[in-house]
């Protein structure tokens, strides 16, 4: 086994980091967009916007993303109004598709993780709230969003971290991210496991950086309350 | 629509297949959780570091980094060894349905250890005190008390696992698997209707997640129908 090639990978691997982040923050920043949209509809306490959300989510969560991504990516240009349409420019880059198809997928399981903060927020702080006056939407602004935050926060790190995991799939659609990088070495050495193993330990690290980040957001978030 | 006709058969095989993956994975799975949570449980610190490393190596790993490293790896190994037997052999690979199998359900394996090991520390230490009191030995406690209660509280996020399992199963197509994304790559080149095709494995996987998502809802209504509370 040639360890050098290890000593060789690495660098050219990590210049496709660049990339795995841009898809991660950018899916992240519009996902997030995505399920406020989506937990709002749901929580109207309206069918007509209710129901919609509902069959988002379960078409999201219940197909594989690598499916979504082949979709959009290969599957729409199929169609000669997508090709004239304003949004021709985006789905014709592998970028684009990518950057959609991860938002979109990220939005539907953030929303539940959203759903489940909201919910678990105590009924009696609320009751509390419009005993003080607050109108519903102050109530909603004031005290379920920053307690239903607190809440989902744990949740909310495990999804980013999923999330991270999916930018790897991007390189199946050209993009030249860690994961395509390490492919196309791999292609020209045939040494997978010195270039496949010392990429997983990137991603292990950069899975760690996440979690100690939101480790101590939720410290911070949660100052008030600790003892 | 009548683009699919005369591809209905190879869709119908390869959905056989992911059935089929799905199933091996879903033991593998359980057998590396169950393995994971007893190593992290165990007072042994050698079995905790395994444990350990298992957990965090595969939780932050993507799964097609996993799957490309078990099939090209082993790959390698295996023709190196067959040619030191035969040198005229050119690539001996484990075949795509096992190493694809393999790596998912070690991925999946590692939540399923975290999942294991809080049902093991779930179940109220106050039922196994009053199993103790009413004379059961451990092997009794175990089977009779613990299991079952560990049971109730895995239930619902192995039913996570199983849909991560079912989902996870169309990454395989990309060491060469003949199932759905694959069948749908060549019609979609061979009809030059990628949309339709690709919807179609969309749909496939929706039925399956369905499937298992009202399966795991019935055994939960199973798992806790004593401690249901009737209407009075």
């Amino acid at each position: 086994m040639n360890i050098g090639i290890v000593f060789d990978a690495i660098p050219r691997m990590l210049s496709g980091i660049v990339m795995t982040f841009q898809l991660l923050l950018l899916s992240l920043a519009i996902g997030t967009m995505i399920a406020v949209l989506l937990l709002l509809m749901r929580i109207s306490g309206r069918w007509w916007l209710s129901w919609p959300a509902q069959f988002y989510t379960y078409v999201f969560r219940g197909t594989p993303i690598l499916v979504q991504i082949f979709i959009v990516y290969y599957g729409l240009p199929q169609f000669e109004w997508i090709r004239e349409s304003i949004f021709w420019p985006i789905l014709r880059d592998p970028f684009g598709c990518a950057i959609l198809a991860l938002s979109l997928n990220t939005g539907a399981y953030l929303s539940e993780i959203f759903r489940g903060g909201v919910l678990a927020v105590e009924r009696g702080l609320l009751e509390a709230g419009a005993a003080l006056g607050m109108s519903a939407t102050h109530r909603f602004i004031y005290i379920t969003t920053p307690l239903a935050i607190r809440i989902a926060l744990p949740a909310y790190g495990n999804e980013v971290i999923s999330l991270m995991k999916s930018t790897a799939l991007a390189s199946t659609i050209t993009l030249v991210d860690m994961t395509g990088i390490g492919r196309t070495i791999v292609a020209e050495t045939f040494a997978p496991y010195q270039v496949f193993l010392s990429l997983a330990i990137v991603y292990v690290a950069i899975t760690w950086i996440i979690q100690r980040s939101v480790k101590r957001l939720e410290v911070y978030l949660g100052r008030s309350t600790a003892r | 629509m009548e683009a699919l006709n005369g591809w209905w058969d190879d869709y119908l095989l390869a959905s056989v297949t992911v059935a089929k993956v799905f199933v091996c994975s879903l033991i593998l799975m359980v057998i590396f959780g169950l393995l994971g949570a007893s190593a992290k449980l165990s007072s042994n610190r050698l079995a905790n570091a395994v444990g350990n490393a298992y957990t965090v190596f595969f939780r932050g790993t993507p799964e097609i980094l996993v799957i490309l490293l078990l099939y090209f790896g082993s790959a390698v190994s295996l023709t190196t060894i067959a040619r030191v037997f035969d040198p005229s052999v050119a690539f001996v690979d484990i075949p795509p349905f096992w190493a694809g199998s393999i790596a998912i359900a070690l991925v999946v394996g590692s939540y399923a250890t975290e999942t294991f090991r809080g049902a093991f520390n779930g179940v109220k230490s106050g039922s196994i005190e009053a199993a103790r009191a009413l004379g059961m030995n451990g092997l009794q406690t175990f089977f009779y008390i613990r299991i079952p209660e560990m049971w109730r509280i895995a239930l619902p996020p192995f039913g996570n696992h199983m849909l991560s399992l079912i989902k996870d199963t169309a990454l395989i197509s990309i060491i060469g698997l003949n199932e759905t994304l694959f069948v749908a790559k060549q019609a979609a080149s061979t009809t030059g209707k990628p949309f339709t095709m690709y919807i179609v494995v969309g749909l496939i996987y929706l039925g399956f997640s369905t499937a298992i998502t009202i399966s795991v809802l019935l055994l939960e209504a199973l798992a806790n129908r004593h401690i249901q509370r009737r209407p009075s």
